[in-house]
Parts: C-alpha cells; sequence; structure tokens
C-alpha cells in the first residue's frame, strides 16, 4: 500500500505543478526573443534605456563604467583649465553626450548647443592609406563651432525641400531632401570637395558589436549576388591610426572605423578637440588660423579617462525588445523577413568569445545588422568615398532599439543625416541593393504597413 | 482507504495551492485607478506646476536685482542679487527632483546649468567687443551661460566679490545672464508645461488616456521614481556630486563653490525628490499609492526621506572643506542617500510595477 501512496502522492505533485503550466510561448527557435543583446540585455524601456550597464559588474567595474558615464557626460572648457580643459580650439559639441542624447541619436541641426550632425569633408582622391583626402586647411572634418577668439572653419546651412511619394494605393507620403551648403568659411577652398553628413547615432551594443568576428561579417556577403536577391554587401577595410593598420571597419556610419577606441578617441579630437594617447594631435592642428595651439604632444584626455569611456561604452546593455507576443507585431516580423529586410538588417549572429566579459561574449544577439556597406541608392549618396565605401555606400544601421528613439530624443530622426522624421519615411528613401525590398513594401498593404512598423517599434 | 483519501486531498490541496496566485485585492480597484489619476492630477497642478512657476518668479526677481545692481552698483545691492541667485537656486535645485519632459528635451536643464564654468572662455568673453546683450548669450556655449557664470560673477572666488570689483563688462555679462535664464530658458520652461504646442502638464495628466509621453500611467510612475526621477537625483547626489569631491578630496570640481551653496544645492534636490513622494500643496503624492497598499512601505520610504536630509545638518561646514574635515558625516550622508535611492529603485519600482496595472 505505501508504494500506492507514494505513486499518488506523486501523481498529485506532478499534476499540481502541470495543470499549472501556462502555455508557454516559447520562440520555435528556443530563445527568447526580447533579450536582443543576450546577457547583455536590460528590462527598460524608459527615455533612459540606452544609458544602463550590463548586469553583474563587480563593484570595480560598476565604478569604472560610472566614471566613463560621467566623463562621457561631462563638458569640457577651453584650456587652460585645471578641469576637464582640451575643448577646441575648433569644435563640433563640447560633450559626447550633447550630441549622443541619452546615450541616443543626435539631433539634425549643426552649429549649435544641441547640433548632433557633423560634416566629414574630403577632396577627390586618397590618402597614403587608401582614406579620404583631406582639405589643406580643414582636414577631414568641419568643425563649425569655436572657442572665443577663433573663428568656426565654416557655417553649415540646412535647407529641406519636400518629395512626394504615393503608394500604390494611393496614400502620400512626403519625404524631405536636405541641401547642404556652406558658408562664412574661415579660408577659401581652391578645387572641388566632397561633404558627407553625419547624424550622431545610438550608443547601442556597441560592445556587442566589436565582438562579431571578422569571419561572421564577411559570410554576410554575396559578392556575386548568387541568390539573385539584389543584395550583395561588400566589408569595409581601414586604416586604423592607432594599431597603423588595415582592418576591417565596424564603426561610423560608412564603416570607416575598426575599434571603440579610436572610435572614441576620434570622436574626442575631431567633434571635441580633445587630444588623448590615441589620437594625440588636435583636429586643428597645422591649419592657418591655429598658429596658437601648443604643438599636440601633451593629451588633453588622461588616458585612464579614455579608457573608462571606453569600458562606459562597451558595457552598456542593449534594451529588451517589447511586445514580442503580440500578433500585430509577430505577423510584422513575418513581413520583413518576407520582404527581404532582413537581407541586410540580420536578425541574429553570435559574438565572438571574450574571457574578460563574459556578458558579451558569445552571446546570441539580434542586432538587425550585417555590419556590411550596401549601394543605398542615389537619394542617400554622399557621393564622399570612404577608404572602399563607395559614394553611394553606408553600412547597415543596426536597429535594436530603433524603437524607443522616440523617449531617448524627445523627437526620434532616422538615416544617416537624420532626414526622416518617421520609420516609414526612412524605409521610403532605400534604394540600391534595398530597391526591391523598398518596392516589396509599397506594395504592402496599409495594415500591412503598420504591422511592419509596429515591428520596428518593437525592437 | 482513509490515508488514501486524506492524500487525494493533499493532491487536491497542493494543486489548488500551488496555482494560487497572489491576487492582491486591496480594498477596491476602482479606487486605486481613481487614486493614481488623482496622484497623477496633483502631480502637475500641485506640485510641477507651482514650483516652477516659483522658478518664474524668482528669475524676475534676479533679474530685477541684477539690474538694479548694474545701475547702482553698492555691497548692499550686491548682496541682494546674490540673496536673489540663491532663491531661484533654490527653487531649480528642487525642481530637479523631476527631470522629465521639456526641462531635458529641450536643453532648458543644460543651458542654464552646465558644470564648470569655462574660465578661459569667460575671460576672452570680457576682453572681446562682443555686445554681451542678452540675444549674444543666448549664442555663447553652454558654459558661458546660466547660474554658474552667474555665480562666479556675483560671489567671485571663494566669495571675495565686492561691488566696487565689478567692471562695467561684468555688470553687462550679469544682466544680460539673468536676462537668458528668464527669458530664454526659465519662463519657456514654464509656458512649455502649460501651454501648446507641448502642454506637458496635460501630457502628464492625460498618461494612460491618450497622451502621446506616456502611454500607460506606469509609465509615468517609473519615469517620476527612477533615473529622471527620484531615484536618479538621489544617485546623482549621493553617489557623483557628493562623491567625487570626497574620494579625490579635490575642492575644485564641486557644484556652486562660489557661492557656498554647494551643500544647499544638494539638500534642496533631495527634498525635490521628496515633494514629488509626498505632494506639495495639498495635493496628493505618491505616498498616498504606496500608504493606501502597503503603510509599512510607505513609512520605511518616509523615514529614509526624513534620514537623509537630516543628515545634511550633521555637516556643518561648507563642502569644500567639509570633504576634509569632516569626512565621517559625509559619508554618512552619502550612505543615507544610497539606501534611499535603493529603496526607490528597488522596493518604490516593484510595488508600482506590482500594483499599477494601467
Amino acid at each position: 500500500m505505501k508504494k500506492t501512496y507514494i505513486l499518488i502522492g506523486i501523481a498529485g505533485f506532478v499534476m499540481a505543478f502541470s495543470m499549472c503550466h501556462k502555455a508557454a510561448d516559447f520562440p520555435e527557435i528556443g530563445y527568447d526573443e526580447r533579450m536582443s543583446g543576450g546577457e547583455a540585455t536590460v528590462l527598460d524601456e524608459s527615455s533612459k534605456a540606452f544609458t544602463l550597464a550590463i548586469s553583474g559588474l563587480s563593484a570595480r567595474d560598476a565604478r569604472v563604467h560610472t566614471i566613463g558615464d560621467q566623463i562621457f557626460d561631462q563638458t569640457f572648457v577651453a584650456p587652460p583649465s585645471s578641469i576637464f580643459a582640451g575643448l577646441g580650439p575648433v569644435y563640433n559639441n563640447v560633450s559626447c553626450v550633447n550630441c549622443h542624447r541619452n546615450d541616443g541619436e543626435g539631433i539634425p541641426t549643426a552649429g549649435f548647443s544641441n547640433a548632433g550632425l557633423l560634416f566629414r569633408i574630403s577632396q577627390p582622391g586618397t590618402d597614403a592609406h587608401g582614406g579620404p583626402l583631406a582639405v589643406p586647411g580643414y582636414g577631414g572634418q568641419l568643425q563649425d563651432q569655436a572657442v572665443l577668439g577663433t573663428t568656426p572653419e565654416a557655417t553649415i546651412n540646412i535647407a529641406y525641400t519636400d518629395v512626394p511619394v504615393t503608394y500604390p494605393d494611393g496614400t502620400v507620403v512626403t519625404l524631405r531632401k536636405p541641401n547642404y551648403t556652406l558658408q562664412n568659411m574661415y579660408l577659401p577652398i581652391t578645387g572641388s570637395y566632397m561633404l558627407s553628413p553625419r547624424l550622431a547615432p545610438p550608443m547601442v551594443g556597441l560592445g556587442l558589436l566589436e565582438n562579431v568576428p571578422e569571419q561572421t561579417i564577411l559570410s554576410f556577403v554575396d559578392a556575386g549576388d548568387t541568390n539573385g536577391d539584389g543584395i550583395t554587401g561588400k566589408a569595409n577595410y581601414v586604416y586604423d591610426v592607432y594599431t597603423k593598420k588595415q582592418e576591417i571597419g565596424k564603426f561610423g556610419l560608412k564603416a570607416n572605423t575598426p575599434t571603440l577606441l579610436t572610435q572614441i578617441a576620434t570622436a574626442y579630437q575631431q567633434d571635441m578637440g580633445v587630444t588623448s594617447y590615441v589620437q594625440p594631435v588636435e583636429s586643428a592642428y597645422g591649419q592657418q588660423q591655429m598658429h596658437g595651439v601648443a604643438g599636440g604632444t601633451q593629451p588633453e584626455l588622461a588616458d585612464s579617462l579614455l579608457n573608462f569611456v571606453l569600458y562606459y561604452v562597451k558595457t552598456l546593455a542593449v534594451p529588451a525588445r517589447r511586445d514580442v507576443t503580440d500578433a500585430d507585431v509577430k505577423t510584422g516580423q513575418l513581413i520583413f523577413n518576407q520582404i527581404n529586410c532582413s537581407g541586410c538588417h540580420r536578425p541574429n549572429m553570435r559574438t565572438g568569445v571574450d574571457v574578460t566579459l563574459p556578458q558579451i561574449s558569445n552571446q546570441r544577439i539580434q542586432p538587425f545588422t550585417d555590419l556590411l556597406l550596401h549601394d543605398m541608392g542615389d537619394g542617400l549618396a554622399d557621393n564622399r568615398p570612404d577608404f572602399l565605401a563607395t559614394g553611394n555606400e553606408w553600412r547597415t544601421q543596426p536597429l535594436w532599439g530603433i524603437g524607443l528613439l522616440q523617449k531617448t530624443t524627445g523627437t526620434a530622426y532616422y538615416l544617416h543625416d537624420g532626414r526622416a522624421r518617421t520609420l516609414e519615411e526612412a524605409i521610403l528613401w532605400h534604394n540600391g541593393e534595398a530597391k526591391k525590398s523598398k518596392q516589396a513594401f509599397m506594395q504592402l498593404s496599409s495594415s500591412e504597413r503598420a504591422k511592419l512598423l509596429k515591428f520596428l517599434g518593437s525592437l | 482507504m482513509k490515508n488514501t483519501i486524506f492524500i487525494w486531498a493533499l493532491g487536491i490541496a497542493t494543486i489548488t495551492s500551488s496555482c494560487h496566485k497572489a491576487t492582491q485585492s486591496p480594498g477596491t480597484t476602482e479606487s486605486f485607478a481613481t487614486l493614481e489619476q488623482t496622484v497623477i492630477s496633483d502631480f502637475a497642478n500641485n506640485t510641477a506646476l507651482p514650483q516652477y512657476a516659483n522658478m518664474v518668479s524668482a528669475a524676475v526677481a534676479l533679474n530685477s536685482a541684477v539690474t538694479t545692481l548694474h545701475s547702482s552698483t553698492t555691497d548692499a545691492n550686491l548682496q541682494s542679487a546674490q540673496a536673489a541667485w540663491k532663491t531661484l537656486r533654490t527653487a531649480w535645485e528642487q525642481c530637479e527632483g523631476y527631470l522629465i519632459g521639456p526641462v531635458e528635451a529641450s536643453d532648458y536643464d543644460p543651458n542654464t546649468d552646465t558644470w564648470p564654468t569655462d574660465k578661459t572662455q569667460l575671460d576672452s568673453l570680457l576682453a572681446s567687443n562682443n555686445a554681451l546683450q542678452a540675444a549674444d548669450i543666448a549664442a555663447l556655449p553652454q558654459s558661458l551661460r546660466g547660474y554658474h557664470p552667474l555665480e562666479y560673477m556675483l560671489f567671485g572666488v571663494g566669495g571675495s566679490r565686492t561691488a566696487a570689483s565689478l567692471t562695467a563688462k561684468e555688470k553687462q555679462y550679469m544682466v544680460s545672464l539673468a536676462a537668458d535664464m528668464l527669458n530664454n530658458n526659465i519662463q519657456p520652461l514654464y509656458q512649455s508645461w502649460v501651454s501648446a504646442p507641448t502642454n506637458y502638464a496635460q501630457q502628464v495628466i492625460t498618461a494612460g488616456n491618450g497622451s502621446a509621453a506616456y502611454a500607460k500611467k506606469l509609465d509615468f510612475f517609473l519615469d517620476i521614481t527612477g533615473d529622471n526621477g527620484m531615484a536618479g537625483i538621489c544617485g546623482e547626489v549621493g553617489s557623483e556630486k557628493m562623491y567625487e569631491p570626497f574620494i579625490k578630496k579635490d575642492s575644485t570640481i564641486t557644484e556652486s563653490p562660489y557661492s557656498d551653496n554647494t551643500l544647499l544645492d544638494f539638500k534642496n534636490n533631495i527634498i525635490g525628490a521628496q515633494n514629488v513622494y509626498l505632494g506639495l500643496n495639498g495635493g496628493k503624492g505618491i505616498k498616498d499609492l504606496v500608504a493606501s497598499q502597503n503603510k509599512s512601505l510607505d513609512n520605511k520610504i518616509k523615514a529614509q526621506f526624513t534620514a537623509a536630509i537630516n543628515a545634511f545638518d550633521n555637516i556643518t561646514q561648507r563642502y569644500e572643506l567639509a570633504i576634509f574635515n569632516q569626512r565621517v558625516q559625509v559619508q554618512q550622508l552619502m550612505d543615507q542617500l544610497t539606501a534611499l535611492k535603493d529603496i526607490l529603485e528597488n522596493d518604490l519600482t516593484d510595488f508600482l510595477k506590482q500594483y499599477v496595472k494601467d
């Protein structure tokens, strides 16, 4: 009898648990789709969603992250100063966070304190390392602000013209096409020059992307378009000023920077005029009006602080997706795949091993990018080559976190120069390798389009 | 067989009990939802709007005090202007208890409260032929606008400013700094809460009910509690603004060193957070939500606010000295602030997620 009791008892327990079993909606692949950044995901959907640290940092590491956070937010001032000196003499903005608002993106204005748009400049040809050829007196980037007593290199005028687009179903969406012109140039430029606008991109998941192996990125290339989807893709190989080597480019809107260290140090140097051990020379060094600038041999940003900012950026968490079980969102995701948005905005990949940071090591991530360059058509072209990137090519923008931009920025803007005011406008600007997908999008019914956009909003 | 029945009964009991969800039925759900709406509306109408209106009147008073100082440069008028600066500073620091909406989205915070002051550029500005009208100030970098450059002008290093030492240019700069704060920042900040197109008070009040800013009421409560709100300011004060000068033993990186206002700035930040929790001007606060369901949590939060705010009074020297001379008291205060932040960030946030369902 005892056995019976035990059996009945066990049965009772089994029933107890099985009756409580909710028909759990596990995604078929066996992963929780909300966890865009794997272990480096954070469940937060507030305006601060991009600013949070990955979990599991030790007290010491959390302290390094916090100091990096403070320096990221810190306004720099003109030298000499006992604290946070080094701004200028010419610059685009005074702190990281003034452009990367709430660690998100910038606002597409230039020359103001809230400006998040900057312009690269070069003349035809390439430099010794295959990169853009600097314009004498200007370098490779226009600094449109300056400390008092110094003249900004130029003023950038931004004007938009309306471009209506009509769907087959008769719906009209009006895009705005930007026109950029330079005024008040401190020095005339002889010969032709090329401009490339770059809106400060969100800081989402950069540590994870740095950790994506080169082979993984290359595996996405379809050079001869063997599958006939119109998408080829190309990796950018660029010269790293710090390692002095050609490396695969991952960061920057044209994938022209291989590492976060170089990306951050170059932003300090070019955007703020703050030098460091990685970029020790003032952006203005050698220019005509910079005769007063000290030789640029003393880094203005302490080595430790640059390293702390690097650690901060690497250890920022990716916000989790929302509404993944919503029926419309799921349909939108199917459409996203069906019309091959996922051909470039790749949903899944795995990061490489990094024994120093388990949270970003060997993680299954959903960045929705292939980190490759693609021809995006004439409408989006800047017509300014950048290493292997042609004037028509841009790196696929990761889409994780894109549904939160409205909250983090206040007003969201999309694409490399913020010309798109909605995700729909951004899609309609796609062309070149994305032409088939864009056309397929336009053929969708308005309710299908809404579902696709709702899916994007869940990222 | 009796035993068998017993086991079956046990099994069924287990089934039922293990399926039991901790369904809270506190009071009536409807009244809690009504209370939520009251707390939200009262935050907008009784806390945020009157506090922002306070800032406007304090900024008007500062403008007039600085203008008087400009036309009649006496030490008495300098002292009035200094007092007016401190009054405005108090109003602003308390409003930092809720850095939500336009104050950040439209950059009114960095336009007026950027730190540190860029002294190198400030010197070149005063030496330049800039007319220093209010419109000129608005075009300057943020480190040359707002509270801290004005503080530097009014108080000088170590509070050493005298009326006789003020030059005509410095006086013009002060007048325009005060005007830039009032006309280009504080007045527009208030307007953005009360009128179109932003009308942020309305966006708050309609949270979960058509608001563009807050799709759910919970979004609002979490915003006002988290990094943009109460927990955020406790963390900023306790773990950053107090901690950095303390741990580095560096008195050059404190908040308001010229006016000796640093510690009061910090305290007013925490009072600002407490205002959100308790409610102001007879309005209901988040405390009413908490107390209706979990009186012990409410007591805990209120006690921790009180403990943190009282701990400020143990520091009797200016903060720039206290980091050297009163390290025990400073550490105790930071510990209180950290404890407060943890309660808000964990206990209160969990409470809100558990009870606020719309």
